[in-house]
């Protein structure tokens, strides 16, 4: 239902580094894992290796719900990548996951053109979620 | 406040082009040569080297001396995008009143085009190459959609008030020779053309070209007669408000009473208004948070104003980038290059009557979300 399974496209891949692989290794099982500060206690996205908001160095990695509200949305009709164009109009949305943190991701599925902001979205499940290169969402 | 005897003497700007063609040092030299021209000066009066362009690197300031061949006891390598620019200047009259030049050459652009835009914005930095890239967000078009939409939903802005923006500089384009986008627009042109990142169109959009710009920063009586552009004040800000992916606020907010209060002068003492347009929505947060209206009153101020040259608000005078197109690092001087030439009174066709002041804001450095960089400079004719 999305696309072919077997042939998924050659998506650009985030590069693995020492500060984002649990973020990389988590979402080849279908789970979002997010930092939470150990001082401030604030959960955030993208990986860093101090806290922004306090720069304490006591982070720890947890698995997030993986649910969240759309903020804005975008149909992207002219993608940056040829890997993409196939699956145009891209949804780009800029999501506020229910941890608090702030994303920028992509709502994918047929219905994904529905999307409006302040809608409730949810993690695409395994075995689709692994297709794509980075924690992805549906409507939920 | 005492008045800074460091302003701009000189500003040069080369043809533009829809291709990406000949060197980027090439480009560079030939805005400069431009500009010394326009100072009076010669090479050798130089002493001080700053440059914008993203494709620099691994050159950077150093090393295009040598491409010159010149000396300099000032060098500096640009940050912050189109927010670069601005600060670049404000950095070398900083150099100068410390001694350490007399005389600094500004110089941005890039070989850009569409293809070479996408290609660097792909990696334009690790966050949008690690965490962005991957989701195909569409550049910028993706990125300044999900602000566009959240002023909308925010304050009610409709997609007319924006494109009023791209109309009223599309009409001081078509008296700008240099602008690659000068034919005449309609807003029925503007609301009809093509979508590209809902709810952006095309006109919406910057087009990313070929060119660069040029200033020189000395005493202002340096200039020729009458041609000197004196600095008021200036000021800039980054990553504000931070931990935001798009934010309708940008770091001129923190500055603004300081930059006016230093100026001795308000948004309303401007003659016209040089404002970073990679994006209508872009314009409206920089004149929100520069004080020309206050929280959410864009729409009605939107409507209410032309933009156009010898509208009631002249706003990128020359066209802006939205008509001219987007030179890379170089989107961050045109504004300051369209400013000096108006306030030398060498503007032509488009000239702003009677100028004596103006104000240029610069934006940019796209991160994960929305560009971060934020300077401004109030100049007076000298
Ligand atoms: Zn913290």
């Amino acid at each position: 239902m999305m696309g072919d399974m077997a042939n998924p496209p050659t998506y650009p891949q985030p590069r693995e580094d020492a500060t984002n692989a649990p973020l990389i290794a988590g979402w080849r099982e279908g789970r979002l894992m997010l930092q939470r500060c150990g001082d401030c206690g604030r959960a955030f996205f993208y990986p860093r290796p101090m806290c922004p908001h306090c720069w304490s160095e006591k982070l720890a990695w947890f698995e997030a719900s993986g649910r969240g509200r759309i903020v804005a949305y975008s149909h992207v009709f002219k993608p940056h990548h040829p890997a993409f164009d196939a699956e145009a109009p891209i949804v780009l949305i800029e999501a506020a996951l229910e941890e608090g943190a702030l994303m920028l991701t992509r709502v994918v599925g047929e219905d994904r053109t529905n999307a409006r902001s302040r809608m409730a979205i949810s993690l695409v499940p395994m075995p689709e979620a692994a297709r794509y290169p980075l924690p992805t969402f549906v409507l939920a | 406040m005492t008045k800074s005897d460091i302003g701009i003497v000189g500003c040069g700007q080369t043809p533009y082009s829809k291709r990406a063609q000949g060197t980027l040092v090439g480009y560079l030299a030939d805005a400069a040569r431009r500009a010394l021209d326009s100072a009076g000066m010669a090479r050798g009066d130089i002493d001080g080297l700053a440059v914008a362009a993203f494709q620099l690197p691994p050159d950077n300031a150093v090393t295009l001396a040598e491409q010159f061949g010149i000396t300099v006891s000032y060098a500096d390598y640009f940050t912050a995008g189109g927010a670069g620019s601005v600060a670049m200047m404000l950095a070398a009259k900083r150099a100068i009143e410390d001694g350490q030049a007399k005389a600094v050459l500004c110089v941005a652009g890039d070989l850009y085009d569409v293809g070479a835009h996408y290609r660097l914005m792909g990696n334009f930095n690790q966050a949008l190459s690690n965490y962005a890239q991957p989701h195909g967000f569409g550049g910028p078009n993706g990125l300044f959609a999900l602000v566009t939409r959240k002023h909308m939903e925010a304050y009610g802005t409709t997609c007319e008030q924006f494109g009023r923006i791209s109309v009223g500089q599309r009409a001081s384009a078509a008296l700008n020779d240099n602008a690659l986008l000068r034919g005449p627009m309609t807003m029925d042109d503007y609301l009809n053309a093509r979508m590209i990142a809902d709810p952006l169109r095309l006109f919406d959009c910057v087009l990313p070209c070929t060119g660069a710009e040029a200033v020189v920063v000395a005493a202002v009586d340096r200039a020729p007669k009458g041609k000197g552009v004196r600095v008021l004040s200036g000021a800039e800000q980054h990553n504000h408000p931070p931990g935001e992916v798009a934010p309708l606020h940008i770091g001129a907010a923190l500055y603004r009473d300081r930059l006016w209060a230093r100026a001795g002068y308000g948004p309303k003492d401007m003659q016209f208004a040089q404002i970073y347009d990679d994006y209508p929505v872009m314009v409206a947060i920089q004149l929100e948070d520069l004080g020309y209206f206050g929280a959410g009153e864009a729409p009605g101020f939107l409507a209410r104003h032309d933009f156009a040259w010898n509208g009631s608000l002249p706003l990128n005078t020359g066209g802006g980038q939205l008509s001219c197109g987007q030179t890379g690092a170089g989107g961050g001087m045109i504004g300051l290059w369209e400013a000096v030439t108006q306030l030398r009174h060498e503007a032509g066709a488009r000239q702003v009557p009677k100028v004596e002041r103006g104000l240029v804001a610069g934006y940019g450095m796209v991160g994960y979300g929305h560009g971060l960089g934020s300077a401004s400079v109030v100049l007076e004719r000298a």
